[in-house]
């Protein structure tokens, strides 16, 4: 992974170096660097009519100065700069230095938190899934292996950076997760990794088939009966505000503890329809299917890496769907956690199985704050706002405002969907207290209608991130591939409204 | 046909009586029918008491019923009592406005398509007749009111029944004569000089039909010295999908794909008969989008009205074309306050929506908030959905100033729609209306009649009474 490091802001002797230019042609080290270059840097401005637009580049190769060379990026103006759009800036020259082995980024016209910022858009850019790819030339790999950002203040750079770098981890941790190939990612794989937080203070609690069967997770069980590969559900639990519970008995902490925030992630780690099977053509793209709990994975790092003062659960459903003799049959009824039965019309609407059980079941055990599902539930929501909005279904409009908000500041876009009785109707079933499909009209609608059926009274929003946890372009701050979407969006949605505040019993 | 209303103190002619009551408050004399159906007066529940000298219908309404209470338990009285020639609605309990809910609710719900059948069954009664009791003080004004919304949704749903073969553009401007009757100015834009104004995209839309494109403008003067409010109406009189045809199930529904511009014309109606202060047109683009030889093509770059050219990759996205060329000859020629666009647009809003909501999308947060209120209290809700810049970058065109929708599945088609759209609002407040899963229902339910709702009508009208009639807006 890229080391970002912070330093005395200089002009560097070799290496390639970064100015982030803004609208008046002005920039940390651009005098220097021109003066030190004999004028090839305002010259070249000139040649490729760059004027500092946010999002374009210029590159100029060997300027002398004993530089590689100077790759200027637009901000824009100066004044306007947010952490999102210095972000961008990092991301936006990051892939102009891949011939470099080392780079410096010269920041010191921003503020040390901005400039900590544009290392953190350096990195996520830098992100690369490469680990299979065994005949890869050497020079076809990108060199770059540490960025050097030079700022006034190197110690408060390095202040701002350790939680970011925390966010950074808790990215590359999902997009690993969700990249991996299902013949390598199976839940119990998927449980592992998980279980590997241990190591950055997370408690991490593994249930398996025997234990999911006697607490009688009836819908997950009947979503990975077709499989070879076992179930898990994986509890994840950080204890920023209270400490870890002392091993009192079970019972006795839920009225002595405050409540925690609680968010569950679908993770199919693939998903072939069943025997409702999918068309072939595509089918590809089943291995993320699992990226809602990829994203809660990486979420419970970044708080625990950052060291989030603040109390929460991430629990993830990990199952695989698959065809086969002992798998689940369209018509089947199956008997979830929370009793209610369900008629399974469509063996492919396997996801609200799997939630319905994980979010009854935090929800009985650990009485939440609020539970935040994510789930790339149905091709429905990407009809409906296609590849830049997650949409959004909430039962409490507080939290629904405060993680549009959040979606605003991160980037990560929600809009939300509605909520109607109108909609819950057409899940009534002839034969089980409601069945698994609609039609197509509404569908994500009526997908959220019936997980809303298994949060009780819960303060809850579903995220339904079928249109956004892969993407098929680059993005400033994300290449193409899985984009972790979620983590810093609700990452921010903690640290703004939820941590070190008194909790509210 | 929807039935008559005819407002009294009593109706010796009514066949049965219906009664409004309250959670709890069932009636005297009427107490041992309703425990024995367990009936309270909860919304959505009925009693229909038979032994009686007249049939009584108790309907619930709830503890505390709003507007749509008043309406939805009108409506079941209509559902139950479809077939009874002539009922009481008993409303001498309520104010005039609950009066006149309820028997909007009735009425609508009492509307039954005209048939063509050539020999009715003789035996089938209808309802006909509805007569509203009640003596309250400003229930003449209320009615007033409320019967010119009435007016303008029969109107919208007639035209959306029609079927294609007699309802073509120049069928629909026929039908436009009880506009006319009321007080509406009507124009239309024919051949020529739809080619001298530009219209470029709605003469490629409408080139594959015998029966040609024609733009509809409807003017209501007012009685206020301000811009007026424009509504945009995709009329296409049928919509075979051109060269990229539809699939042959469920086609013959797309002879209402003309329901936004009925849905308009049903709106200027209402606003006329009630006599609304505020200025107020309508702008119909109606066309059908057939399949001939001099049918436009995919590929074919048009040129429309704003002077914008665009590529066509799907010759069935027809309607935002129609739309671009209305919008902007509304803008240049009638300089209006805002617009509002309602159009069956696209299958993609049905998939996210279903038919419960409509899609809404604007460049103006607040007309979108005033539009999504007055649709709640109509009982014809919409959802806001967003243009993003992904939505508008998809639609760049390598030959062309932006192409008018994507190829490919799962692509979000109504906010590429949307997007395309805005293109030509030049900055004019907006909202855009994708109704496409609101014009016809399937299925009957206690509150909707099955086929054409006219969708749109009265939220047009309560949007209008709510924010444009104020003397001194500007």
């Amino acid at each position: 992974m890229l080391e970002i490091s912070f330093a005395k802001q200089a002009l560097p002797k070799t290496g390639a170096l970064v100015l982030l230019v803004d609208d008046q042609l002005a920039a940390d080290q651009l005098e220097a660097t021109d003066e030190a270059t004999g004028g090839a840097i305002t010259r070249a401005f000139a040649a490729a009519e760059f004027k500092g637009k946010p999002g374009s580049t210029c590159v100029i190769l060997a300027p002398g100065a004993g530089l590689s060379r100077v790759v200027a990026v637009g901000i824009g103006k100066t004044e306007a700069l947010t952490a999102k759009l210095a972000e961008e800036a990092g991301g936006h020259a990051l892939p102009l230095l891949s011939r470099d082995t080392h780079a410096s980024l010269a920041a010191g016209g921003l503020s040390e938190e901005l400039a900590a910022h544009v290392g953190l858009g350096a990195l996520l850019r830098s992100y690369r899934f490469d680990r299979y790819r065994t005949t890869e030339k050497a020079e076809d790999k990108p060199k770059l292996a540490s960025l050097a950002v030079l700022v006034a203040h190197p110690s408060a750079a390095k202040e701002a950076w350790t939680p970011l770098k925390a966010i950074g981890d808790g990215v590359v941790l999902t997009r690993d997760l969700v990249s991996e190939p299902a013949n390598i990612l199976s839940p119990a794989v998927m449980a592992e990794r998980c279980q590997a937080l241990e190591a950055l203070g997370l408690k991490v609690e593994v249930l398996g088939p025997k234990e999911l069967t006697k607490l009688g997770f009836g819908a997950l069980l009947g979503v990975s009966q077709g499989s070879a590969n076992e179930p898990r559900v994986v509890a994840m639990h950080w204890y920023g505000a209270s400490g870890e519970p002392t091993k009192a008995k079970k019972g006795a902490k839920a009225t002595a503890r405050p409540a925690p925030l609680a968010f569950i992630g679908k993770g199919v780690t693939f998903d072939t329809g069943g025997i409702s099977i999918k068309p072939a053509a595509g089918m590809e793209d089943m291995k993320w299917d699992m990226g809602g709990a990829g994203t809660v994975v990486g979420l419970m790092a970044a708080l625990a890496g950052r060291q989030a003062k603040v109390d929460v659960i991430g629990v993830v459903g990990l199952v695989e769907n698959m065809p086969s003799g002992t798998a689940q049959r369209p018509g089947d009824v199956v008997t979830s956690y929370s009793g209610q039965t369900i008629e399974v019309l469509n063996t492919d609407a396997e996801g609200r199985l799997v939630l319905a059980d994980v979010l009854a079941w935090t929800a009985k055990e650990y009485q939440p704050r609020f539970m935040i599902d994510l789930a790339t539930l149905t091709g429905a929501m990407i009809v409906s706002l296609g590849h830049e909005y997650a949409g959004f279904f909430s039962n409490d409009d507080t939290l629904a405002q405060q993680l549009f908000a959040a979606g605003e500041t991160t980037g990560e876009l929600l809009w939300r969907m509605p909520l109607a009785d109108s909609y819950d109707k057409q899940l009534k079933s002839e034969i089980a207290d409601m069945k698994n499909i609609t039609g197509r009209p509404g569908s994500a609608i009526t997908a959220a209608q019936f997980i809303k059926r298994f949060v009780g009274e819960t303060p809850w929003a579903h995220l339904d991130v079928a249109g956004v946890v892969w993407s098929s372009k680059d993005a400033a701050t994300i290449p193409k591939g899985a984009t972790a979407y979620g983590v810093r969006l609700l990452d921010r949605l903690v640290a703004e409204h939820f941590e070190g505040v008194s909790p509210t019993p | 046909m929807t039935p008559r209303v005819r407002i009294g103190a009593s109706a010796p002619k009514a066949a049965a009586r219906v009664m409004p009551v309250r959670e709890g408050r069932v009636p005297f004399g009427f107490t041992e029918a309703a425990a024995a159906s367990g009936f309270t007066g909860a919304s959505g529940s009925a009693c229909d008491v038979l032994g009686g000298a007249t049939r009584v219908l108790l309907v619930g309404l709830g503890a505390v019923p709003d507007e749509e209470g008043f309406r939805s338990a009108g409506a079941l009285a209509a559902a139950r009592l479809c077939k009874v020639p002539r009922i009481a609605l008993d409303a001498t309990a309520l104010l005039a406005e609950e009066a006149a809910a309820f028997a909007l609710g009735a009425a609508l719900r009492g509307w039954q398509p005209d048939g063509y059948a050539s020999r009715p069954d003789p035996e089938a009664g209808r309802l006909a007749t509805i007569d509203l009791l009640s003596t309250a003080p400003g229930i003449e004004a209320a009615w007033h009111v409320t019967s010119a919304a009435l007016a303008g949704a029969s109107l919208a749903r007639d035209l959306v029944t029609e079927p294609s073969a007699t309802l073509t553009p120049d069928g629909f401007i026929a039908r436009l004569v009880p506009l006319a009757r009321a007080g509406v100015q009507i124009s239309v834009l024919r051949r020529k000089e739809l080619e001298r104004e530009g219209l470029g995209c709605l003469l490629a839309v409408g080139r594959g039909s015998v029966h040609r494109p024609r733009l509809v403008v409807l003017r209501l003067p007012g009685a206020i010295e301000a811009p007026p409010v424009a509504f945009i109406g995709k009329g296409i009189t049928f919509d075979t999908g051109g060269i990229c045809i539809k699939p042959a199930d469920k086609m013959w529904e797309m002879r209402a794909d003309m329901a936004g511009a009925a849905a308009c014309a049903g709106a200027m109606l209402s606003l006329a008969l009630r006599g609304s202060p505020s200025p107020a047109v309508a702008v119909l683009a109606l066309a059908e989008n057939a399949i001939g030889a001099d049918s436009y093509r995919p590929g074919d770059v048009l040129r429309s009205h704003s002077g914008k050219t665009v590529e066509v990759v799907d010759t069935d996205a027809e309607g935002r074309l129609v739309l671009a060329d209305a919008m902007s000859y509304a803008i240049q020629k009638l300089r209006p306050a805002a617009l509002i666009d309602l159009a069956t647009l696209t299958g993609s809003i049905i998939t996210a929506l279903g038919h419960e909501m409509a899609g809404m999308f604007t460049n103006d947060p607040a007309l979108a908030a005033h539009t999504a209120a007055a649709g709640r209290q109509v009982g014809e809700p919409v959802w806001r959905m967003p243009i993003s810049e992904a939505h508008r970058s998809d639609l760049d065109s390598d030959i062309a100033d932006l192409r008018h929708c994507t190829s490919g599945k799962f692509q979000p088609d109504a906010c590429h729609a949307a997007a395309f759209l805005r293109e030509f609002t030049h900055d004019c407040p907006w909202v855009h209306l994708d109704i496409a899963g609101m014009d016809s229902r399937e299925t009957a339910d206690d509150r909707h009649a099955a086929g054409a709702t006219g969708f749109g009508v009265r939220l047009l009208d309560r949007l209008v009474a709510q924010h444009f009639e104020d003397p001194h807006r500007a």
